[in-house]
């Protein structure tokens, strides 16, 4: 039994800010005893909202921010203790994507030489050969050889968004850190991201830390998940269940509150009610005390553990957990009409039909 | 400065219309002339060269929800600055008919645009923090609307301002009224971006990308007070968004942008239940959804055109799995397939055209 390739145990992070000579600095923990585990090929989902410490972990992951405690465990090696020279051969084994491509591109590199950079830096190909695995590169995320000779600027956000995932893949890595890749497109493009990182991983077996804020993506590309809440992991498990049948108040909260797609009419739902908790001096127990309909004293004593289940997979830090039940599934939207059904069935059979007429198109 | 006060003043002569300002007042104000509260037609907007927003038609009931749905780029930011009359520097509008409860807003002095904004026509924008002064106390920007509009003193605008917050569920208002926006939390300052909005209980309330920027446990909050407040006002409302999912949740009726024109416009039902263009049910089938999970979304491939190299048939033939020659030789006109589901496309009904 190999490690899991990644293995993240009791991550903190507090931020101090103020303070002065006579003046303790105020405190606020960001991130707060979080675990999870990854293995090869798998595709975790780590949902949140804005605040909840998601970006955070995510660098700290990669050690774009120190974290002030816990353990990172990458193919059992400790990331904390890395030095410089390890540190870098790290980091070719893991990448990182973020949610605006044109913030992490330089644009005064062109797209061709920002990939082959990775390439040059860690020696993967010898120099005679970088050009082609550009090219195999960028051909494998939909782009073309003719593409490398042009600059960020002259690329649509879709676009821009598969260069920094060919920039990422170029140093052939075990882990990605996708920190909402697909938040800043358009639907339709969206979709086309999405299809792409899925089929990556597929293909090459990489494994990605997959962060959002979107619930239904989560959903699509997740095998597991974990949902965060003011910088505590509150619910974690396979992607089907946590989402399906939801067992801590706050992920049925985040379920409810996304929207769906539905001719039905509106839903009368429980209102998501109140706003996050400040990370400054944290009220005792349940973070989410406040905002809970549950909520009951024992729940404002003290912090609820992340429990287990009867299945031992899903956990969730809820002490009324188990009382409340799994949440049945939100209500089915109804069966979709005969006459959606039909022309959808069309467009489906006409896309496909296109794409094997001109193979070369980007999927 | 001074000739702003001094215009401000002016307005507030110019417009005594106390009745409608007493909040207590919970019947809805009748809308002036019967019928449509928004009624364009053919409307053009472009900055010299080709049109950006091309040949657009909406029409709105008074106290409809209606969702302009798009993607970015596709013209429809720019149609809700139309009907403001907000356009960017060097923008030209054209229209058939461009009216707002029967007067013309195409040609409309600046000087009455000054007194229907913020009056009987207001707007959210997506991120409060730049449409809020962030020097003014909550109270100030909200009080500075009624002494413009109505000509109320200070006391008695801040009275209203105190009602208003209240109405959009802030909690502490007192202490709210001297905040500043910094001082708010993102959802709080939309809502106090909604009470200000909703002050003069304008009859059309522009709402552009009011929830993006907000987490979605915010977002449901924040569409629920639209909701409640549309329906208690009685003001009609234009929301725009890129969010499909989102439109299902609010909208009575809903008109689709693609690359500058309208491509499907019906009620909710319609779109969802009874989808006609290609470009909808693309849109629908991008959606992740629970049936999907473990194979790939149907995207769509390629990506909208560029505002200089529109094509000249169908906007979205070059994307299109159904395009046909037709469809690339000749824009197809929006027109009606069933009472109130316009469609612009050749081939639609599908399963007929299509064999």
């Amino acid at each position: 039994m190999t490690a899991p390739l990644l293995e993240v145990r009791g991550l903190n992070k507090i931020y101090r800010s103020g303070g002065g000579f006579l003046r303790a600095p105020r405190e606020a923990q960001v991130v707060k005893d979080v675990g999870f585990t990854v293995g090869r090929g798998e595709v975790f989902g780590l949902v949140g909202e804005s605040g909840s410490g998601k970006t955070t972990i995510g660098r700290m992951l990669l050690r774009l921010t120190e974290a002030d405690s816990g353990e990172i465990l990458f193919d059992g090696q400790d990331v904390r203790a890395l030095g410089p020279a390890a540190l870098r051969g790290f980091r070719r084994r893991a990448q990182m994507i973020f949610q605006d491509p044109f913030a992490s591109l330089d644009p005064r590199v062109r797209v061709g030489d920002a990939i082959a950079a990775p390439i040059r830096l860690h020696g993967l190909r010898p120099a005679g050969s970088v050009k082609d695995r550009v090219v195999e590169l960028l051909e494998m995320v939909g782009l073309s050889a003719a593409h490398a000779d042009r600059h960020p600027h002259a690329f649509s956000g879709g676009q821009r968004q598969r260069v920094a995932i060919a920039r990422a893949l170029a140093v052939e890595p075990e882990l990605i850190v996708c920190d909402e890749p697909v938040s800043a497109l358009d639907l339709s493009v969206q979709a086309q991201v999405v299809n792409l990182l899925a089929d990556l991983s597929a293909r090459l077996g990489v494994a990605y830390v997959f962060i959002s804020h979107d619930m239904a993506v989560v959903r699509h590309l997740a095998s597991h998940v974990g949902v965060l809440y003011a910088g505590r992991l509150v619910e974690t498990g396979p992607a089907a269940a946590v989402l399906g049948a939801p067992r801590h108040p706050y992920t049925r909260m985040l379920l409810a509150a996304s929207p769906r797609p539905h001719a039905a009419g509106r839903r009368e739902r429980a209102e998501a009610t109140g706003e996050p908790p400040s990370p400054y001096g944290r009220e005792p127990g349940c973070r989410f005390a406040s905002r809970c309909p549950h909520a009951v004293a024992a729940c404002r004593a003290a912090e609820p553990p992340l429990d287990a289940f009867a299945d031992g997979a899903r956990f969730a830090a809820c002490i009324r957990a188990a009382e409340l039940g799994p949440e049945t599934a939100p209500a089915p939207e109804g069966a979709p009409s005969p006459a959606f059904q039909t022309r959808m069935a069309l467009l489906r059979a006409a896309r496909a039909e296109g794409r094997a007429a001109s193979p070369d198109a980007p999927a | 400065m001074r000739s702003m006060h001094f215009k401000r003043e002016k307005l507030a002569r110019m417009a005594p219309d106390s009745s409608a300002l007493h909040l207590t007042n919970d019947a809805p104000r009748p809308a002036a002339g019967r019928g449509r509260i928004l009624d364009v037609h053919g409307l053009r907007v472009g900055f010299g060269g080709p049109a950006i927003v091309d040949g657009v038609d909406l029409a709105m009931e008074p106290g409809e929800l209606l969702c302009l749905v798009g993607e970015s780029g596709s013209g429809k930011s720019l149609t809700a600055l139309s009907v403001m009359r907000l356009l960017p520097p060097g923008a030209r509008l054209t229209a058939d008919r461009f009216a707002f409860d029967g007067q013309d807003l195409a040609s409309a002095s600046e000087e009455a645009m000054n007194r229907l904004r913020g009056d009987r026509i207001a707007m959210v924008f997506q991120e409060p923090m730049t449409s809020l002064n962030p020097v003014m106390s909550v109270g100030d920007q909200m009080t500075e609307i009624l002494e413009a509009h109505r000509g109320l003193g200070r006391k008695e605008a801040r009275e209203v301002a105190l009602a208003m917050l209240r109405r959009v569920k802030i909690p502490d208002p007192e202490a709210r009224l001297d905040a500043y926006p910094h001082q708010l939390s993102g959802g709080m300052r939309q809502r106090v971006m909604i009470a200000m909005a909703l002050i003069c209980r304008p009859a059309l309330l522009i709402a552009d990308e009011p929830t993006t920027a907000l987490d979605v446990t915010i977002q449901s909050q924040i569409l629920h007070l639209l909701d409640e407040l549309r329906a208690e006002l009685g003001a009609a409302v234009l929301f725009i968004t890129h969010n499909l999912a989102l439109v299902a949740e609010i909208a009575d009726r809903i008109a689709v942008m693609y690359a500058g024109r309208i491509v499907e416009s019906g009620s909710r039902a319609d779109l969802f239940a009874d989808p006609q263009h290609p470009y909808t049910l693309s849109l629908l089938a991008a959606l992740p959804r629970e049936e999907d999970v473990g194979r790939p979304l149907t995207a769509i491939d390629g990506q909208p055109p560029a505002a200089g190299q529109m094509p000249t048939g169908c906007r979205f033939a070059p994307r299109c799995p159904f395009a046909v020659e037709k469809c690339r030789a000749a824009y197809p006109p929006l027109a009606e397939l069933a009472p109130g589901h316009a469609v612009a496309c050749w081939r639609a009904p599908l399963e007929r055209n299509v064999a």
